[in-house]
């Protein structure tokens, strides 16, 4: 039984990081209808350009995390320019937008590959402190994270519902044609949305890198955690879908690393399949 | 001229697969993500029956084939009912299904990873002769999918991708037909995949991984898609071309990420400038 308050909290902690990521993937998918598995290179991207402006170049810890978020935002934003752009300008769909950002992926994985040649973390001590409450240890650190996540949920919140660009994603949500009509600028409402999207996922791998570390694997994997907690969640409320799908994986991954570590990756996948197939709408869908 | 049968045999193997993908992926406008799977289950059951039960080979890679068809069945049958970008997702999750069946259920010679130590007959044995008989099976799958594309069956399929409705009209369920080539390419896939671990003499789960599935994707997409020469122009080129970067005399360590890159590079390429490939008929409409 006390096992289990100590995995539930674990699992708390990883929702955090999954939240953060699946939201940002939430809102591109369900404004734009863009599968940005490109997402999970940013969030890496974000984690070892954090390694290598602190550990390597000796930047100030908060410094080297603010210019990671700033390069994530951008990398984010020019995936977007670059390559999305020409692919739906030359008449390439859903499916054609998809393939690209697998070949984006592949490609940064590859170089982080080349340049790490492995795991990268930038752990430090003082807010890795555990402190103990009756049999469970926890973490100063996990706690840290679920304090950032309240914080982003609540500005997202605000951007969203206090702002005429959320006002405008929102529309796009809904209907894109319709919002098109009536004035909406989605040219420039979908830069706000990666720039703003990319950078929560470059907090994620920020802390990531700071805690666990960073492989060149990464990316994918925490991508398709978060589009697992987003098909969970359900698109209708981004806000709330991917933080209920995002708590929902994070028990899911603690529960199934504590009883099974080895089928970690079926268990996530076998539900996004059975997901797929009897509510693709998702539980709150 | 060892190195040189081996790649042949290699391609060989990687025509059969990229076919058997274009059938499905092509032809008939199934969005398979998954084909690894199928891949990994051939390469499990022939090299798995040959090397721990001590079936002979031609007997195992039949039942290669008979169970990767079965498991395609199997596995396509609850995916049915999903359609367009979901049926990709799904299929990519299978990917990873299996990945986790093969490490932690596939059986493994002690002291590694995967299997190793099989026990190849005449027809398989020296190098040369392995590549021809692979090379034999490669040409017979491209005859067999010229007949069937070209058949009554083959314009089936291509009803089912551009017009379901039309075929529906006509009384015939696109399901049947979907069923039907899913499992065919199934089999072909894993008879590749028994011929696979022939030409590599070991398997173990990272061979089965998305990466390989990705790469099926590359093959045809470079190729072409609903086309039986653009398979097998895409999987000649690739590899040689992925060859030929062995004599850069770049470090060991970087010529994997390279290629990796290389096909990224490709994929968005392809996306962008020729969605149908070099000699595609169809092209990635979604």
């Amino acid at each position: 039984m006390l096992n289990l308050l100590q995995v539930f909290s674990t699992g708390l902690g990883l929702a955090g990081y999954y939240a953060l990521v699946a939201v940002g993937f939430a809102l591109i998918f369900a404004t734009l209808r863009i599968f940005h598995v490109a997402h999970g290179t940013v969030f890496m991207t974000a984690g070892y350009a954090f390694f290598g402006l602190h550990r390597l170049a000796g930047l100030h810890i908060a410094l080297a995390a603010a210019c990671a978020l700033a390069i994530a935002a951008l990398v984010g934003l020019l995936i977007d320019k670059i390559i999305y752009g020409p692919v739906l300008k030359r008449g390439g769909g859903m499916f054609s937008v998809f393939i690209a950002s697998l070949g984006v992926s592949l490609i940064f994985e590859s170089g982080f590959l080349v340049w790490s040649k492995g795991v990268v973390s930038v752990a430090r001590a003082e807010l890795l402190d555990i402190f103990i409450v009756g049999d469970v240890v926890l973490r100063r650190f996990d706690f840290f994270i679920l304090a950032i996540v309240a914080l982003a949920y609540g500005a997202l919140y605000l951007w969203l519902h206090r702002t005429s660009t959320g006002l405008a994603i929102r529309g796009l949500t809904d209907n894109s044609e319709l919002s098109a009509i009536v004035g909406v600028e989605v040219a420039k409402t979908r830069n706000a949305i990666f720039l703003v999207a990319s950078s929560l996922a470059g907090l994620a791998g920020v802390l990531t890198a700071y805690d666990t570390g960073m492989t060149p694997a990464s990316g994918v994997q925490t991508l398709f955690i978060g589009v697992v907690a987003v098909i969970l969640g359900g698109t209708r409320n981004i806000l709330l879908g991917a933080i209920v799908g995002a708590a929902a994986l994070g028990m899911l991954t603690a529960f199934a690393g504590y009883f099974f570590p080895e089928w970690i990756s079926f268990s996530i996948f076998a539900m996004m399949i059975i997901l797929i197939i009897f509510r693709p709408q998702g539980l709150l869908g | 001229m060892e190195h040189l049968y081996y790649l042949g045999t290699l391609i060989s193997v990687w025509i059969i697969v990229a076919l058997a993908a274009n059938l499905v992926i092509g032809y008939t406008g199934m969005m398979a993500m998954g084909q690894a799977a199928y891949l990994g289950v051939g390469a499990y059951v022939a090299a798995g029956l040959n090397v721990l039960l001590g079936v002979n080979f031609h007997l195992a890679l039949l039942a290669a084939l008979l169970v990767s068809g079965a498991v395609a069945a199997a596995t396509l049958w609850p995916l049915l009912r999903i359609g367009g970008f979901y049926f990709a997702l799904a299929t990519l999750g299978l990917n990873f299904v299996f990945f986790d069946i093969f490490h932690n259920l596939g059986p493994r010679v002690e002291g590694s990873e995967g299997l190793h130590g099989l026990k190849l007959p005449d027809l398989f044995a020296g190098s040369g002769a392995r590549f021809a008989t692979t090379a034999a099976l490669a040409a017979l799958c491209f005859l067999a999918c010229r007949t069937i594309v070209g058949s009554p069956l083959g314009r089936a399929l291509r009803a089912v991708r551009d017009r379901p409705d039309a075929l529906a009209a006509l009384g015939k369920d696109p399901r049947r037909y979907q069923m039907l080539i899913w499992s065919v390419a199934g089999a072909l896939t894993g008879l590749a995949g028994g011929l696979y671990a022939a030409t590599l003499f070991y398997i173990d789960p990272t061979l089965f991984t998305l990466d390989a599935s990705i790469l099926v994707l590359v093959y045809i997409g470079v190729g072409g898609l609903a086309s039986t020469w653009g398979s097998v122009l895409g999987v000649v080129l690739l590899i040689v071309f992925n060859e030929s970067l062995r004599y850069l005399g770049l470090p060991s360590q970087y010529v994997g990420p390279l290629q990796q890159a290389l096909y990224g590079l490709l994929l968005i390429g392809l996306m962008i400038f020729r969605r149908r490939g070099l000699v595609g008929e169809y092209d990635f409409r979604e």
